[in-house]
């Protein structure tokens, strides 16, 4: 025997091991998030709480000035409703694209899934900025849309598809899609295509049979996806930056404004521990409904 | 093993025929699943589609069902041609091989889904799924989820769901492969009790031959896509049409052979009888079932024109507790034997010189081979 199989073996026969190898096997990425994830949340909460001087300055000091600022201010009140209520309609209007996608794709023959997996999610090898730039071109008064709609007689004024919310929704929507059918599909194991026609010879027309068997069954999926994209959707930037032309106000990009352009770190900080909080939320309401499910 | 004197052929209902195949056929691209079917089922009959695996009792039965087209012919119940109709408009019950229960629904929900379908009253939807569940033995076992069931419970919730819905025509689709042995016993039993309480016409696939035979009035054999053979199980099992029916349904020796004279024929050196036999000179194959073959110590017989006897020795013996299982050698070939076990005799061993008897009318000729 030798060396190396005798100290397998030696440890093998402590009861303890097992765990210790566990913990020896996690202790890179423990390390790699304490330093890359913990630490700046740390950070971020403590910088929440320093105090901004005019003029960009910093002063280190333990107060709620922020907090309070951000909670008795309508604007930045409104901004957390705006945002949440465009990150639902974003995922709402990607759950609708996707969801159809998705079951075509599960429901294709094997040797087909593949190929269509991986054309709809090769969007993702092109950068969101690149594919907003894209949606700047299509969406533009100048653009593929309003030219065409102009050629075609049906406006004479160019429609407004871009610098508003349209732009950053439907740009969003588009950009969050491949995330979406991922989810959907890693979520539609228990849909079986023997149940629809078990619902079928019971009696139940199509649509029924979609409502009543096939959406539940599906839940898992679309409440992955939602989580997934309302997170995403969310904590975006640069789409909502470039789409929305500086018109659209959101958390996110109120929060580079304060970090970047007025320099009020705590304020940029307080807004962040703010989203976070909304993440924490949604992520109850997932788990709620995944709970509810069992 | 019964004679066909004493066997009771198992009556056919009398009457209009419930549910007629006319020249039925699904082609995929250019593959033929199914072949200019054509199929008579008289109300309340059991039928089985019995075949092997990829011989398209099951599209046959998904043609019935609706969840596949048919390419060709036509599927008429009663006298309404429903061959385009859709599946949720044949109000036919339907139970898969793998149940197919909703996971995401209780038992009750389950048996209740298709009579929401047809809007039939809250408190009717309760008093029947109740009466169903309790016509399966799951009367306690509504609440729960199909998860939480055993396989032949899961069984019994998808018999009891299809049949809820008072279908006119009960389909199943190899309904007891996924249970073991003892339970599909039990389930043999207990869907054919129910089948005939209710009267209902039933179509049953299968690819166990015992199912075929012990369950159902009738059996449709069929191979490659073509219905071969239909009868009453003792026709199929007695009188198979080709080799491939008497070697699918139980177990035989094949032997290679040609016909001497009428009821004559020559396999090897060896010549023996058989009830009927195709013309003088044909090229046959010879078919005995080892159960009805005799294994006995070697002595004389009295000739009988009715009787093979062929001297054997034994090359394996094989005890498998209610029965005897023996290779005998016989010169041209090895004869496969089974005998009822008992108590008494020793059984013979290997290199035991035997005599082999068996009936002319066991003796199962049939044109073909070389």
């Amino acid at each position: 025997m030798t060396a190396a199989a005798q100290a397998i073996v030696r440890i093998g026969e402590s009861p303890r091991t097992p765990v210790s190898i566990a913990l020896l096997l996690l202790l890179p990425i423990t390390l790699v998030d304490a330093v890359g994830f913990l630490a700046p949340i740390a950070y971020l909460l403590r910088m929440s709480f320093n105090e901004a001087t005019g003029g960009g300055g910093l002063r280190e000091t333990f107060t709620g000035q922020s907090y309070v600022a951000f909670l008795t201010d309508p604007f930045y009140l409104g901004l957390v409703g705006n945002s949440v209520a465009m990150s639902l309609l974003i995922t709402g209007l990607t759950l609708l694209a996707s969801y159809p996608i998705a079951l075509f794709i599960y429901r294709a023959p094997a040797h087909w899934k593949s190929v269509l997996t991986i054309v709809c999610i090769s969007p993702l090898l092109v950068s969101a900025v690149v594919r907003t730039y894209g949606w700047m071109l299509i969406l533009g008064d100048q653009g593929l849309i309003n030219a065409t709609l102009r050629g075609l007689g049906i406006v004479s004024q160019p429609l407004r598809l871009i610098n508003n919310a349209t732009g950053v929704v439907i740009g969003l929507t588009e950009i969050l899609m491949p995330y979406m059918i991922l989810a959907l599909l890693a979520g539609f194991g228990r849909l079986d295509r023997s149940y629809e026609e078990a619902a079928q010879s019971l009696g139940a027309p199509p649509f029924t049979t979609f409502r009543r068997v096939i959406v539940p069954l599906t839940v898992p999926g679309v409440a992955l996806g939602c989580l997934l994209c309302f997170v995403l959707a969310i904590s975006s930037f640069i789409t909502p930056k470039l789409l929305g032309g500086g018109r659209v106000f959101l958390l996110a990009t109120e929060i580079y404004d304060q970090a970047i352009v007025i320099l009020n770190w705590p304020l940029a900080a307080t807004m962040s521990i703010i989203v976070l909080m909304v993440f924490g939320l949604a992520l109850v309401v997932y788990g709620r409904i995944v709970r509810a499910l069992d | 093993m019964a004679s066909p004197d004493s066997a009771t052929l198992p009556a056919k209902p009398a009457g209009t025929p419930h549910l007629v195949l006319e020249g039925l056929g699904k082609h995929y691209g250019g593959v033929a699943a199914v072949e200019s079917l054509d199929l008579s089922v008289q109300q309340g009959e059991f039928i089985a589609l019995l075949g092997p695996s990829g011989c398209g009792k099951t599209t046959t039965l998904r043609m019935i069902a609706g969840l596949v087209d048919a390419t060709a012919g036509r599927i008429v119940v009663g006298a309404n041609d429903i061959t385009y109709l859709p599946p949720y408009r044949r109000d036919f019950g339907l139970v898969f091989q793998n149940y197919a229960l909703f996971p995401h629904m209780t038992v009750d929900q389950n048996v209740a889904f298709g009579l929401e379908m047809r809007r039939v009253p809250r408190d009717e939807v309760r008093r029947r799924v109740g009466q169903a569940l309790e016509l399966v033995r799951l009367a306690d076992y509504g609440a729960r989820r199909p998860r939480e069931l055993s396989g032949g419970q899961q069984q019994r919730v998808a018999l009891a769901r299809a049949l809820v819905i008072r279908p006119s025509i009960l389909l199943l689709d190899e309904p007891l492969s996924n249970l073991d042995a003892k339970l599909r016993e039990e389930m043999r039993t207990e869907i054919q009790d129910i089948q005939r309480r209710l009267g209902i016409t039933t179509i049953f696939v299968t690819h166990d031959q015992i199912e075929a035979l012990s369950m159902c009035d009738r059996v449709a054999v069929m191979q490659a896509g073509r219905l071969v053979q239909l009868g009453t199980p003792f026709d199929i099992y007695e009188r198979p049409r080709n080799p491939f029916i008497a070697d699918f349904v139980g177990r035989t020796n094949t032997l290679r052979g040609k016909v001497k004279a009428s009821g004559s024929v020559e396999v090897g050196p060896l010549t023996m009888s058989a009830a009927e036999s195709p013309g003088r000179g044909e090229a046959v194959l010879v078919m005995i079932r080892p159960h009805r073959i005799t294994i006995r110590a070697p002595r004389s017989s009295e000739v009988d024109a009715q009787l093979n006897v062929v001297a054997g020795r034994v090359t394996r013996t094989m005890y498998v507790g209610d029965i005897l299982q023996y290779d005998v050698d016989i010169g041209p070939s090895i004869l496969h034997v089974e005998q009822p076990t008992a108590a008494g005799p020793q059984p013979f061993g290997r290199g035991d010189d035997v005599q082999l008897e068996w009936s002319a009318r066991d003796t199962l000729v049939f044109r073909g081979g070389p």
